[in-house]
């Protein structure tokens, strides 16, 4: 069997697919970043998907330094009572706002090391956009993603939102995202095989974004027609 | 009383000499910037701003730096000696094997902490020309580094005296290292094993060195504020208990060797 290298450059051929693991390594770095330093066992800031992230989440499923070997040890282990104090800080807190911007360097790590992770793409633009409110960042980002992703409905769907919610008169450049990425989807769709769930559900959410789109487009319409 | 502190006076002198002769410490701060200064300089997508993975990186380096030059300041305390011979002149000064042990234990931890207080004095520089502050914590974290030192300079002397300088160097390095990374977790990876490595497992949870309570990195990154005082001196109180221990050992292999 011929050897062939995925992708382009000096980490292609050195890590091969071993750069997928190093890349979701850095997602779980900067998820700890978001949760202020701790190795939380959840992935909620990868999981926002399309779908808006909850910023003030709970973690009532999830486990950090404080409950980790309590649950599993019943008897009293003093080098846990140690770590869990040294270790984990007393109150949980969220990084927001302009604070989130200390995650950027490990989703441009992660994305690095993985040009194709759309998980680390599609979470850096919604942190760009929603958590920073920087929406030139967030173009650049998405921007940056389509260029080694091209065609990703999930990239185009961010690139339409963050046009979109712009709300400067883009609507046309929005649009065309949007049918950009049910286009991608559909022949995504068409490949053949078991329909990808994420394809599907970005599929829909383009097309709800026109179909929204085309409302409202109806009403301004029928405003300047009375 | 008085000619022991002499007799310790001399050997921490000559560890002094012997580790900023070595230019060890000179070469690690080189490489550090070599790694540093492109780091400081990146811009991911072009944002400005983020400075903790720059500190995160910096105490990484510091404490791999720490550790390279804890583990080899231990472990050259005593074979160079042996092979040189100059064991027989230093014990017919006269002094004891107990007190040469120890107080060639002494001179490695305060030259190895000169060292992480060299390395200690550039991150901070480094933290404030970067526009950032003193962090509360920060004399916390040096403390319980400091006893880091100390319990991985013991680690490796005991070892120097039991085996080889590259098996020792590689077992003292994959044991601290390991349990840096992977000691908290070790309860819970024992949970998913046959009952024989599960007591394995949980018997290195046990006596093994945990330098993972020494480590306060992520607390000084995240600024989370100090560690409470209780568990503070006992985190010490834990490297002073493991570090007589050590060293209690290192005298009886010292005592039976044949010089």
């Amino acid at each position: 069997m011929p050897q062939v290298v995925k992708g382009e450059g000096a980490l292609a051929v050195a890590f091969g697919d071993a750069r997928e693991t190093i890349s979701q390594a850095f997602v779980h770095k900067a998820d700890s970043y978001f949760h202020g330093g701790i190795d939380m066992e959840c992935d909620h800031l990868a999981e926002h998907g399309l779908a808006a992230h909850d910023d003030d989440h709970d973690h009532e499923d999830c486990h950090d330094e404080h409950d980790r070997g309590e649950a599993m040890q019943g008897a009293f282990d003093p080098w846990h009572w140690i770590n869990s104090h040294v270790r984990a800080p007393d109150v949980h807190r969220h990084l927001g706002g302009g604070e989130t911007i200390e995650l950027m360097p490990w989703f441009w790590a992660s994305v690095k090391a993985d040009p194709h992770n759309i998980d680390a793409w599609s979470t850096t633009w919604y942190i760009a956009n929603n958590m920073m409110k920087d929406k030139d960042l967030a173009l650049r980002v998405v921007t940056e993603g389509l260029e080694k992703n091209p065609d990703d409905p999930e990239l185009l769907i961010c690139r339409g939102r963050t046009i979109y919610d712009n709300g400067r008169g883009e609507f046309a450049a929005a649009r065309e995202a949007f049918s950009a990425a049910v286009a991608a989807a559909g022949r995504m769709l068409q490949r053949g095989g078991s329909p990808d769930e994420r394809i599907l559900k970005a599929r829909d959410f383009a097309q709800a974004y026109l179909d929204e789109m085309a409302k409202k487009g109806m009403e301004v319409r029928n405003s300047r027609g009375r | 009383m008085k000619l022991f502190a002499r007799q310790v006076c001399a050997l921490v002198k000559l560890s002094f000499i012997e580790l900023w002769r070595r230019n060890d410490i000179f070469a690690l701060v080189l490489l550090g910037l070599a790694l540093m200064v492109p780091l400081s300089m990146a811009t991911p997508f072009g944002a400005e701003g983020a400075s903790r993975y720059l500190d995160e990186m910096a105490l990484l380096l510091v404490w791999g730096f720490s550790l390279f030059i804890a583990l080899g300041t231990g472990q050259r305390l005593f074979p160079p000696e042996f092979e040189s011979r100059t064991i027989y002149p230093l014990l017919a000064k006269p002094i004891s094997r107990g007190r040469l042990l120890v107080g060639k234990y002494i001179g490695a931890v305060a030259a190895s902490w000169s060292a992480l207080a060299f390395f200690y004095v550039l991150f901070v520089a480094s933290v404030l020309l970067r526009g950032g502050t003193f962090a509360a914590e920060l004399p916390q974290a040096i403390v319980l580094h400091f006893a880091f030192v100390a319990l991985a300079v013991s680690v490796s002397l005991l070892g120097s005296l039991l085996v080889s300088a590259s098996a020792n160097l590689t077992l003292s390095a994959l044991v601290l290292v390991g349990m840096f990374f992977f000691g908290r977790r070790l309860p819970e990876y024992a949970e998913g094993l046959n009952p024989a490595l599960a007591w394995v497992v949980k018997t290195v949870y046990a006596i093994a060195p945990h330098s993972e309570f020494f480590d306060m990195r992520q607390r000084l990154v995240h600024g989370w504020g100090a560690v409470d005082g209780v568990v503070f001196l006992v985190a010490l109180a834990y490297a002073v208990v493991y570090v007589a221990i050590l060293l209690l050992l290192a005298s009886c292999v010292l005592g039976r060797k044949r010089l």
